[in-house]
């Protein structure tokens, strides 16, 4: 099979560096993967070709990459996947990350953040003689997490560290979870409430890049979902977003609709003054969107029939009554 | 060029590695790790299925796991090691879940087990089926805490000798910048792993480059057993990545072109669970006799339902479907035996020491020797942490009774000028990817699953053709940042030294023992070849000496499964 | 063809220029609007995080409600469409959870049994109607307009939830409707981006950035529009590109249609007819060229 790899390079070395690209036509076997076409250009075609590999099987997490603009594992994107109908396949290096040589990047920004969740088990109190005692249940879930390869596709493709380099971002938000849902740990209150803060888990956008990017399925995101409703659950609620979520749920509840009028001054906290001025901030868009007519009805939408009414607010009971 | 100086500096960053590491900070020493990949690429992470231990307080016995290891190993183990290594295996698997690995639990929420080859009783410790991958990211979490210091993506060139030919430390290239450095230190704990890519196909990652052996080796340190090479019975057909033993730990069947469980014939008794050494030449024999499919048998998982699968085999559930194409829970898995494992390595004692003063080793590139003619699966992540542990322990210890070290900075002119002819000399139309596949086929024809003197010797005689050429080698690649072109003429290099030793160990050991069946000398010997085969650099070419086996309780017995 | 309307929220809401928008368009295309009028919110994704079984229920409701009727629920939105179909995909791949959602719609006499099918009019009109139809019924090519499409993130992504195995035209059906109207499509990749309305409340300084980048990089490809099938992505694209303008200082004037506008537009519906008046950053340059365009046509008449 015939297929035309156009690879992303650079290299530093070179006077004026610039990143430009290159076009390599191979004849291979219909099961290469992505790697395995790159391995066999550095073999047998341009030696100079830097990227990082290892073990093919998507597990040492080295050969993230861009492939056709999107994150995912070298070595586990078949090439017959991705080629377009001229059989062809771009290749670049990861996003949101500084680039070193063609397909290698600088990992430390990465790394950084990972440290920054304090990412190790911390115990409380003496140690068991044998192991601690915990459900299944209580630890499977971890094992998801725990199949995080850290190589970084996530990172790559997030949307908020394209407009914010601070942002803890989705890999050390996934692995600060498998501490916090751990039944060993002892510092679940305080590593909450560090996430709590500005660029932790409230700065996400719910996006799904991480979701669709990450080849192990940890669903970073889905675990940053899941850290907020903990945060939210331990009574840490003076946030914005766990102020906007209570409110959502709150509307939803009473009429069965958001209410977007009232989700402003709910989100921002009606009572805290800390947030006046960011209320301020937001009245001229409201009053711009008034003189267009835009703003949403004073007097919310409801579903419509009572027993509809009855029927949402039920389920709410039922479900939130459980937990 | 920059001079770093530390107590203690350890190479590679596998579980071996780290758990080096973590042992020597422990005792007090100034700790370098140093690594050609960042710490969780490493390779432990492709150990599937578990790690085995005798928690005795649930009464296993860790008699019995020494045992099956000792017969395991067809009695080419050290006994006293092997001892030590399950004795001590119920605490480390503690220990290890006290520092946050996630081992899958029973219903009373305790440690869970299954069962694994060679064993009669389930002992093997795991999380789903990446039980290595969950260990080492969880010492690199041990790594963080402590704050370790980690050259990440360094790689060493060679060890550094005082006068009194005492190893002191390392000369490594730093990736990023292509800069030569010199690690002094008063202990050097190699720990970098086997030596998988000096075969074609293998399982083991292209890092995997018999580094530690070939730089021990070049020092004076022995290599020992090193023809005892491992087939993995399950093994994927295009790139030969493996699949878990633990597929057959929960039930899976293997099954001839005819549907037949065929180890029935070879292993009535321990059928698919049977040792590795006797899986593989089960299932190389049904292959060869005609009764294999496209090259390969087939691993059927189909009955043990999806659920299961899914939920305790999910990563070679997925390996499956991405390489092979097949689902599990509809379609058997075509697999072969592939190259797995190095059972020899650099000679140790139980404490990880060489004979060469401030040279120590651990994991996979040593050789205790605790897996002899064939190591049990579950085993090797078990030496990792003990023997790497132990290790890191004696390397402390020792630093602190280790003086000033006095190395002159000059010495590193020697790598220096070396990498410079290396990167001067004019490519040819050699490469090094041409060098190590050729390498890799010969290594994989005449010494594999059966062997014959003169496959062998074809063998020998390609390798050291190799090495001729390879002293003629050129790089392309004249940059300075992440030359990974260099470095991998640099590992072919390491790892025909290597091969060599292999070859040599092989052809000298007239008997069939543990992964080493010659089909000119099918039985074993134990009269002439109940010993260690050891080889050491001489001036001329490699040597090879005897070293007797310890025997504590266990007399070589005929062995069956 | 008859559907199960689903508006959802803002399309009454913050948009309240998409729900008579669409009703017109529908109209045109025949389809036939049975509106779910007692139907909840999908809960957006924010109920989710709180509690995702409860916004799960909420959805398997609507699901059974549009089952009763046996009919196709139709969404305009990309947050409601894959909210909808997550949870979808939640419930059939877990039988256990589906029997315990289920035993709570029971009281209601409602139950989820998977076989409803939801979809955004933006897959209808490609995948029901055919753009070739679409076409058809338009009375006007709209060839001046250069357009960039913004998809919204939940109409994209998880690409396993979408159908886009079965479906892998949903991936182009943006650009291949803007074609259909005869305009140029603007190909960039902030089209599968997100328009950061999520964190608008939590982090504006983002969520504001999300904009500008996206508008700015259109707007430099030489987009003189872009088009939505999402309205949350319209409140922010369009609400806060003033904002972004001035926080990027960069001079950014992109005017966002909803999907149903443009269609409505290429259809002969006039600029207020689709409600372009209620829009923050004006659409007149737009309007300006579809008008042109009509002029030089009405003077060969």
């Amino acid at each position: 099979m015939r297929v035309t790899l156009d690879i992303g390079r650079f290299n530093p070395d070179a006077p004026n560096a610039k990143p430009y690209r290159q076009e390599f036509i191979l004849e291979v076997e219909e099961y290469y993967t992505v790697l395995d076409s790159l391995i066999y250009v550095r073999e047998y075609e341009d030696p100079t070709l830097a990227v990082r590999c290892s073990c093919r099987a998507s597990i040492c997490g080295s050969c993230a990459m861009r492939v056709n603009g999107h994150a995912s594992l070298g070595c586990k994107t078949k090439l017959i996947s991705v080629m377009d109908k001229d059989g062809r396949v771009r290749v670049d290096p990861v996003g949101n990350m500084p680039r070193v040589k063609d397909l290698v990047w600088d990992m430390k920004p990465f790394w950084d953040k990972i440290r920054a969740v304090d990412p190790f088990l911390q115990p409380e109190g003496p140690e068991p003689e044998e192991e601690y005692i915990a459900s299944p249940e209580s630890m499977l879930h971890l094992v998801g997490v725990m199949g995080c390869i850290m190589c970084g596709a996530c990172v790559s493709d997030c949307t908020v560290l394209e407009v914010d380099e601070n942002f803890l971002g989705p890999a050390a938000l996934a692995k600060a979870y498998r501490f916090t849902g751990d039944p060993r740990d002892g510092k679940t209150k305080e590593r909450l409430k560090e996430l709590n803060e500005y660029s932790g888990i409230w700065d996400c956008t719910r996006c799904m890049e991480c979701v669709q990017a990450c080849p192990k399925g940890v669903a970073p995101m889905e675990r940053i979902m899941a850290l907020r409703d903990k945060t939210i659950a331990a009574g840490i609620r003076n946030t914005n977003g766990a102020r906007h979520a209570e409110a959502v749920s709150d509307f939803v509840k009473k009429s069965g609709k958001l209410d977007e009028l009232r989700l402003v001054p709910r989100t921002y906290g009606m009572f805290n003054p800390m947030s006046l001025n960011s209320l301020f901030a937001a009245i001229p868009v409201g009053l711009r969107a008034l003189r267009r007519g835009k703003l949403p009805p004073i007097i919310p939408h409801k579903v419509e029939g009572k027993e509809n009414l009855q029927a949402v607010r039920r389920i709410f009971d039922k479900v939130e009554g459980k937990k | 060029m920059a001079v770093y100086q530390h107590d203690v500096v350890v190479v590679g960053a596998g579980l071996a590695g780290m758990r080096a590491t973590l042992a020597a900070i422990q005792k007090g020493a100034d700790v370098a790790m140093i690594t050609k990949v960042h710490p969780v690429r490493s390779h432990s992470n492709a150990a599937q299925g578990g790690i085995n231990a005798a928690l005795t307080s649930r009464g296993d016995d860790w008699d019995e796991h020494a045992y099956e290891t000792v017969k395991g190993s067809d009695y080419l183990g050290d006994q006293d090691a092997i001892e030590v290594m399950c004795q001590e295996a119920g605490a480390a698997i503690i220990e290890l879940e006290h520092m946050g690995v996630i081992f899958n639990r029973d219903e009373d929420g305790r440690l869970g087990t299954r069962r694994f080859g060679g064993q009669q009783r389930a002992r093997t410790f795991h999380v789903a089926d990446i039980t290595g991958q969950a260990m080492l990211h969880v010492l690199y979490e041990q790594i963080l805490k402590v704050r370790a210091r980690v050259y990440e993506e360094w790689f060493v060139t060679s060890l550094v000798l005082d006068d009194n030919k005492a190893v002191r430390g390392v000369v490594a290239i730093e990736l990023m910048t292509g800069q030569l450095h010199l690690i002094k230190a008063k202990a050097v704990i190699l720990c970098t792993g086997g030596t998988g890519r000096v075969y074609e196909p293998s399982t083991n990652g292209l890092i995997v480059t018999a580094d530690g052996q070939a730089l021990a080796y070049a020092v004076g340190a022995s290599v020992m057993d090193m023809e005892m090479v491992q087939y993995h019975p399950t093994t994927l057909m295009g790139n030969g990545v493996l699949i878990t033993e633990a597929a057959r730990g929960e039930g899976a069947y293997l099954v001839n072109k005819d549907g037949d469980r065929f180890m029935q014939k070879y292993a009535p008794n321990f059928m698919e669970l049977a040792s590795r050494d006797v899986v593989s030449r089960s299932e190389q024999t049904e292959i060869n006799e005609g009764r294999g499919v496209d090259g390969c048998v087939l691993l059927d998982l189909r009955h043990l339902g999806r659920e299961l699968i899914e939920t305790k085999l999910s990563y070679i559930n997925e390996v499956a479907l991405d390489f092979a194409n097949v689902n599990l829970a509809e379609q058997p898995l075509p697999i072969r035996p592939g190259n797995h494992y190095e059972m020899g390595g650099i000679k140790t004692d139980v404490n990880g020491r060489t004979p060469v003063a401030g040279l120590y080793a651990a994991g996979e590139c040593a050789c205790v020797s605790v897996h002899g003619g064939n190591r049990l699966g579950a085993n090797s992540l078990l030496d990792t942490i003990i023997f790497g542990r132990r290790a890191g322990d004696a390397a402390a210890a020792d630093a602190k009774e280790t003086g000033e070290v006095k190395v002159s900075d000059s010495v590193i002119s020697i790598d220096r000028d070396a990498i410079k002819n290396l990167m001067d000399r004019n490519p040819t139309s050699d490469t090094p990817a041409k060098i190590r596949l050729e390498m890799g086929k010969a290594m994989n024809e005449g010494v594999a699953v059966f062997r014959d003197e003169a496959g062998m010797q074809r063998a020998l005689h390609t390798v050291r053709e190799l090495r001729e050429r390879f002293t003629g080698l050129g790089v392309h690649d004249k940059g300075q940042v992440f030359n990974t072109n260099l470095i991998f003429a640099l590992e072919v290099g390491f790892m025909l030294e290597t091969a060599e030793t292999i070859c040599i160990g092989a052809i000298a050991r007239k008997e069939s023992r543990g992964a080493h069946f010659r089909t000119d000398y099918p039985n074993r010997d134990d009269e002439n070849f109940l010993k260690h085969t050891v080889v050491t650099k001489g001036p001329s070419g490699p040597v090879i000496t005897y070293s007797p086996v310890t025997v504590t309780k266990w007399k070589p017995q005929v062995r069956s499964y | 063809m008859k559907v199960a309307f689903y508006p959802g929220c803002v399309s009454r809401g913050g948009c309240p220029e998409l729900y008579p928008a669409t009703i017109k368009v529908c109209q045109k295309l025949g389809i036939e609007l049975d509106e779910l009028t007692g139907a909840a919110c999908t809960g957006a994704g924010v109920l989710q995080e709180k509690d995702r079984k409860l916004g799960d229920t909420l959805n398997a409701r609507t699901f059974a409600m549009a089952e009763k009727k046996g009919l196709p629920i139709m969404t305009i939105c990309s947050t409601c469409q894959g909210v909808m179909s997550q949870a979808y995909k939640r419930l059939m791949d877990d039988a256990k959870y589906r029997e315990e959602v289920n035993a709570l719609l029971k009281e209601e006499g409602l139950e989820f049994k998977g076989t409803v099918v939801i979809k955004h009019l933006l897959w209808i009109m490609v995948e029901d109607i055919g753009v070739d139809r679409v076409k058809a019924l338009l009375t006007r090519q709209l060839p001046d307009l250069r357009i960039a499409p913004f998809y919204g993130c939940y109409i994209v992504r998880p690409s396993w939830a979408l159908g886009f195995a079965e479906h892998p035209d949903r991936q182009h059906s943006l650009e291949d409707l803007i074609e259909a109207v005869g305009a140029t499509v603007v190909d960039y990749d902030g089209k599968t981006k997100c328009c950061g309305l999520p964190i608008l409340l939590i982090n504006e300084k983002n969520s504001v950035d999300m904009v500008a980048k996206h508008t700015s990089t259109a707007q430099h490809l030489g987009a003189n529009a872009m088009v939505t099938p999402c309205p949350l992505c319209h409140l922010n694209l369009d609400g806060y590109q003033p904002k972004a303008a001035k926080q990027s200082g960069i001079g950014i004037h992109m005017p966002i249609l909803h999907l149903p506008q443009l269609i409505g537009l290429a259809m002969g519906f006039s600029p207020k007819e689709m409600g372009m008046e209620r829009h923050i950053v004006s659409t007149r340059e737009v309007e300006e060229a579809i008008a042109g365009r009509s002029a030089v046509g009405a003077g060969r008449r």
